[in-house]
């Protein structure tokens, strides 16, 4: 029975080449699109990895890069595996991000005050969920526009925050004051800006494995995620579960906003996120939804995050390529699943 | 009179800013009738706003804009199409992945086409066209017939879609395919080929609507361009009860929301004061939310709008 | 089980002259195979000759292949093998709309009509040529077809607000107003009282009198032997036999449909005790917001099985939500024992001992993508063993279904596969394990064997009647008369929302029982 345990069972094997196989196809279109730009695919790829692990700086930064993504993403695959889609977590990070700095500032300098930011934020964030959470759970209101929607006011009103109320006295652009020196994250590989905001990342991936795997809240996520009418008749609560799921990845969002601002950025600025609550989605849908998965998919695209940008310098490929590999990434990780059964039945593939 | 010039000025604004709403909303109902909630069409939206655009600037023609701003549409809708009638996955998930990769691509495409990720303005763009004679009346001569084409279109789609799904035979196939499309396709209608046909009138509308904003509205183009327009039309849609009036009806509530926060200082000019004026950009997106919460409880729509159809047996 | 294959099927020799091109077939059907995707071969070379202006029944039990080879027909799904004749001549039926036009229709067992949409809106659907719809013409076909055929049906009512006899009367409707030459019913008294069929079938004759054919698609021999003129019999996906019906009786027939007869089962009536479960004057609302259980009163004792008997929609489904939690009480009161459950949330009314095999069970009764023994631990997960303050305890999981596969002889190939990968049979002894297992108080039935071949009903049967004869009270609820009457202590008849009559099998009067189900006394 234990031997059952360890081996990878089919359903992974499967997760895994559709994940594999969504990758590969984003690769050979990308290549395509460098074609088109008159830049060789191999090289440009090659420049991408140098640009991402080419030395202990530029892998910490990638590392840092990956913060962010993998803590809004752990959020996200526990409310989508419930079938829940939030999108808006890139709202629910601002308001995070924003809430802790008030608090951070607020508090002063010190463990405390990182410890109130860090709760404050994913609090923050917490509640911006919650709005929708209750829109779906109590009138049944779709969470996709509701979620967008909140995003929309969350960053203009954030926006507004750094603008008037908490903007800096000291800059000329709109953005809030610093955090107190002493309360950011501290720096854990000298010489470089990484940050123990990594660890924090990384130790919620075996939490967030067991939350989903080993406890009867996981449990009740896959059941009303997959069968919501037998979520019922089973005696569940199922506005509770979708609720608890949709702030559940609420309040990593805004977790991931404040260690942002408390590791690297210092304060909040308009461009906090390059879309990582958008990214989150891509990544945890590659990642199945699976903690696992979603570690290395967040790994995978901060190095293209970051990759990319050497070869905005290098070989002049625009910055925007890293949106259009999500974009082709997320149809090609939806397309994967009619894809590998077509390749079943065909007898290429033998899961 | 300044009062009631600004009164006037505002209603028109209402109409001019709602039209992108109405057309999209137009296009999503039809979609939605049929069964399927195409969350894509912000990315349709975006895409017609893009393709409207380099169409217009590249062939410095406003009606090849036009165009292109159409196949545009179509070619996002079709692509929603594939994914949720050819591979039948959730519809729910493709609209956002449609919607992420028009984003990626005409943020990509903006920057490798224009230095610094910033297109530069048209030359000229589709201003209002009055019409004679009506033109001249007071106060609707300046509402209602000194528009611009757009919306014009939009406001007579409304009578003509409500006719097309309510009086003819592909109204009713349509809307027997939104309810239950295994049953329809038993009675031998093909489910494909209608949901497709929807697809095609949704594109055509989301890349007018999209269309417009680059060619007509801000003549020039920023992938941040449809800002949540997509969205606030999916909840149009809810809110008018996927009838083409609703429609009408709910995009004027956001026209005129989004119009009286452009436009709140003229009209009190006590509340001016850019501190004020920055945080009414949310207004409109404050106002689809309460609106959800006000008229969105309960409300039941096609019955097999947002399911996959499953295959054979 | 095992099927002996006969190489040919069976014709009588007064039969002119069985060869596919002959035209005195309505439909010829030459060596048609069908296997399923999933690897169920539905249909096995055959072979089947429907006579113009016959009324030909087609006789077999729950998964003989019946239906598949009739959608066949009706060009729903295609053949992998085989051919098919209509009035003599070869043709291809790639979709339902070649089927019509070569003037096949057919009533499925599950409607097909939208229920949203209006009686005449139903028929344009299908009518609809031209661009514009014509309602009026729509409405006088209508006119014409119902004065033919003696039907009244009003073109205006909504399918959803019409009785489930006369939604099949629509269905019927619209075939003739396609004029269909040939009709394919599948099933059509299951929804109907022994009352309705009769007026059911002399329609029928209607039919056949006005030139139509009629395919009979039907499990039930007694049909079979008073309406038609022929009846083929199918097991395992092939022809048994064709026979005229004027040489066939009850013992030939059931000799035919299962191979090698069960041993019939001797019932014994329970002996009931004390009230466990008492329902008083209890309104409930269906999906819809109108009264579906409208002042209900029901008992059920310990030890005894009590059958709800009635036409479907008249407040089963709603009945046994309220009582199960799944639907809210709008007055009136549930009790257990002493203790008042209404309107209490479902974990509480699991947990007090209301177990419920329910009719929907692929999507209410069972979590498809996840594992045997996860579904089995669908209604016990917050309790030990299978967890301890809410960390699951993932080794009593597989232990208990290694334990329940083994004692309710549940196929799977392991304990934490998929239920997806489980035939229909072992997932309701999936269901009827876990329901069982939770040793309640009352157990509500469902339609539990709806869809079962007659093993497996009738092991789900004898499963009940063990369990009254632990002293669990069970509430049958099925549209199966049959089964009704073999199992139940007392039988309750329901009709709008309403116990409107109570028999004792002894004292069972079935003329009587189906006027109470028609609403009729």
């Amino acid at each position: 029975m234990v031997e059952r345990q360890l081996t990878i069972s089919r359903g992974t094997k499967r997760s895994i080449v559709k994940a594999l196989l969504s990758v590969v196809l984003t690769l050979a279109v990308t290549s395509v699109v460098f074609l088109i730009n008159n830049v060789n695919p191999i090289l440009a790829f090659i420049y991408m990895f140098q640009g991402a692990f080419g030395d202990i700086n530029l892998a910490s930064e990638t590392m840092i890069r990956m913060t962010p993504i993998l803590i809004v993403s752990l959020g996200l695959a526990v409310s989508f595996k419930c079938k829940i889609w939030n999108i808006g977590a890139e709202g629910q990070l601002y308001i995070g991000a924003m809430l802790g700095t008030i608090a951070a500032i607020g508090i002063g300098g010190g463990p405390l005050s990182l410890l109130a930011a860090l709760v404050v934020g994913a609090v923050g964030g917490l509640l911006w969920a919650a709005g929708p959470a209750l829109m779906k759970v109590k009138l049944g209101i779709n969470e996709v526009i509701t979620t967008f929607l909140m995003n929309f006011v969350g960053i203009y009103l954030v926006q507004w925050m750094i603008s008037y109320p908490f903007r800096s006295p000291d800059t000329y652009f709109p953005e809030s004051s610093a955090i107190p020196s002493s309360s950011a994250l501290a720096v854990i590989l000298p010489g470089t800006r990484l940050h123990l905001g990594v660890a924090l990342a990384l130790a919620l991936v075996p939490l967030v494995y067991f939350l989903l795997e080993r406890t009867t809240f996981g449990y009740k996520v896959k059941v009303v995620g997959e069968n919501p009418e037998a979520a019922r008749y089973g005696g569940m609560e199922i506005g509770k579960v979708i609720f608890v799921s949709l702030v559940f990845s609420g309040l990593l969002a805004g977790l991931a906003g404040i260690t942002e601002v408390m590791g690297i950025q210092f304060r909040v600025r308009g461009s906090l996120s390059p879309g990582y609550g958008y990214t989150g989605i891509v990544v945890a849908l590659l990642g199945n939804n699976n903690p696992i998965g979603v570690a290395l998919a967040s790994l995978f695209l901060a190095a293209i995050m970051n990759g990319s940008s050497t070869l905005a310098w290098t070989m002049n490929i625009p910055m925007g390529i890293v949106d259009l590999m999500q974009g082709l990434l997320f149809i090609f990780v939806l397309a994967s699943e009619p894809l590998v059964r077509f390749l079943e039945r065909r007898g290429v593939l033998k899961l | 009179m300044i009062e009631f010039l600004a009164l006037t000025g505002l209603a028109a604004a209402t109409l001019r800013v709602a039209a992108p709403l109405l057309l999209a909303s137009l296009g999503e109902t039809i979609a939605e009738r049929g069964g399927m909630l195409n969350l894509g069409l912000q990315g349709a939206m975006l895409v017609g706003a893009f393709s409207g655009f380099m169409g217009a600037y590249f062939a410095g023609s406003l009606w090849i804009g036009l165009i292109s701003a159409i196949i545009g549409g179509i070619l996002t809708t079709l692509l929603f199409g594939i994914l949720v009638i050819n591979l039948d996955l959730d519809q729910v998930v493709s609209g956002l992945a449609i919607n992420l990769l028009a984003s990626g691509l005409t943020l990509y495409f903006t920057r490798v086409l224009f230095t610094g990720g910033v297109s530069p303005y048209l030359g000229e763009l589709f201003g209002p066209m009055p019409i004679p004679f009506l033109c001249n009346m007071p106060v609707l001569g300046e509402v209602l017939f000194t528009q611009t084409g757009f919306v014009y279109l939009g406001l007579v789609s409304v009578p003509l879609i409500y006719v097309l799904l309510t009086k003819t035979s592909f109204g009713l196939r349509l809307r027997s395919i939104g309810e239950d499309p295994v049953i329809a396709s038993y009675l031998g209608i093909n489910v494909v080929k209608m949901r497709y046909a929807a697809l095609l009138a949704e594109g055509i509308l989301a890349g007018l609507a999209g269309g417009l904003l680059t060619i007509s509205m801000f003549n020039t183009f920023d992938p941040r361009i449809v800002a949540a327009r997509g969205f606030v039309a999916v909840s149009i849609v809810i809110l008018g009860r996927w009838n083409p009036w609703g429609a009408l009806a709910g995009s004027l509530l956001f026209g005129f929301t989004e119009a009286l926060s452009l436009r709140i200082g003229i009209i009190f000019p006590e509340l001016s004061g850019a501190s004020i004026n920055q945080l009414f950009a949310l207004l409109p997106y404050l106002v689809a939310l309460v609106a959800l919460v006000v008229g969105g409880r309960g409300v039941r729509g096609p019955a097999s709008l947002g399911k996959r159809i499953g295959r054979e047996r | 089980m095992a099927i002996t294959p006969l190489s040919s099927p069976f014709f009588e020799k007064r039969e002119v002259n069985s060869t596919p091109q002959n035209e005195e077939y309505a439909i010829f059907l030459k060596n048609i195979s069908k296997t399923f995707p999933n690897g169920t071969v539905a249909n096995q070379d055959v072979t089947l000759g429907i006579l113009r202006g016959e009324v030909h029944a087609i006789l077999g039990e729950n998964g003989a292949g019946k239906t598949t080879l009739m959608r066949i027909i009706s060009g729903i799904l295609k053949p992998d093998k085989g051919e098919i004749f209509i009035d003599g001549k070869p043709v291809k039926i790639r979709d339902p709309r070649d089927a019509s036009r070569l003037g096949i229709g057919m009533v499925h067992q599950h409607f097909t009509l939208i229920p949203e949409f209006t009686v005449r809106e139903n028929i344009a659907l299908v009518l609809a040529t031209s661009p514009w719809l014509d309602l009026k013409k729509v409405d006088e076909k209508i006119a014409a077809v119902s004065k033919d055929m003696g039907l009244e049906i009003d073109p205006e009512s909504k399918i959803e607000s019409l009785p489930v006899g006369k939604r099949q009367l629509v269905e019927i409707l619209r075939l003739l107003c396609q004029d269909v030459r040939i009709l394919i019913l599948d099933e059509p008294t299951s929804v109907l009282t022994p009352i309705e069929v009769d007026s059911f079938f002399k329609m029928i004759m209607n039919l056949k009198s006005s030139g139509k054919t009629v395919v009979l698609i039907t499990h039930k021999m007694k049909e079979a032997l008073q309406i038609s003129d022929r009846i083929t019999v199918l097991r395992g996906g092939r022809v048994i036999r064709t026979i005229p019906t004027s040489d066939a009786n009850e013992a030939l027939l059931a000799s035919l449909v299962v191979e090698g007869m069960l041993p019939a089962p001797t019932l014994v009536r329970g002996t009931p005790g004390d009230i466990i479960l008492k329902v008083e004057s209890l309104k409930v609302k269906d999906d819809r917001g109108r009264i579906a259980v409208d002042g209900l009163n029901l008992t059920v004792r310990s030890g005894e099985i009590v059958g709800i008997a009635g036409v479907a929609g008249n407040g089963q489904k709603e009945l046994v939500e309220a009582i199960t939690g799944l639907r809210k009480v709008e007055s009136g009161a549930v009790k257990l024992l002493s203790q008042d459950i209404t309107n209490k949330p479902t974990r509480f009314i699991i947990e007090k001992g209301i177990s419920y095999i329910p009719e929907d069970r692929m999507h209410r009764g069972v979590v498809l993508t996840m594992g045997v023994h996860e579904n089995l631990a669908l209604k016990c997960i917050e309790k030990p063993p299978m967890s301890k303050s809410k960390i699951i305890d993932r080794r009593s999981m597989v232990k208990n279904a290694e334990s329940l596969i083994s004692k309710f002889s549940i196929k799977a190939s392991d304990p934490c596969t998929s239920v997806e990968n489980l035939s229909g049979g072992n997932i309701q002894k999936l269901i009827v394990a876990r329901e069982l297992s939770n040793g309640g108080l009352v157990l509500i039935a469902e339609q539990p064997t709806a869809g079962l071949d007659i093993k497996a009903s009738e092991a789900v049967h004898q499963k009940l009647v063990e369990l009254r004869s632990m002293g669990v009270g069970i509430l049958l609820v099925s549209s199966d008369l049959d089964e009704i009457m073999k199992l139940s202590d007392r039988i309750c008849v329901i009709f709008g929302g309403k116990i409107v009559g109570e028999f004792m099998p002894e004292n069972l009067d079935v003329e009587r029982l189906s006027r109470l189900m028609l609403g009729a006394d």
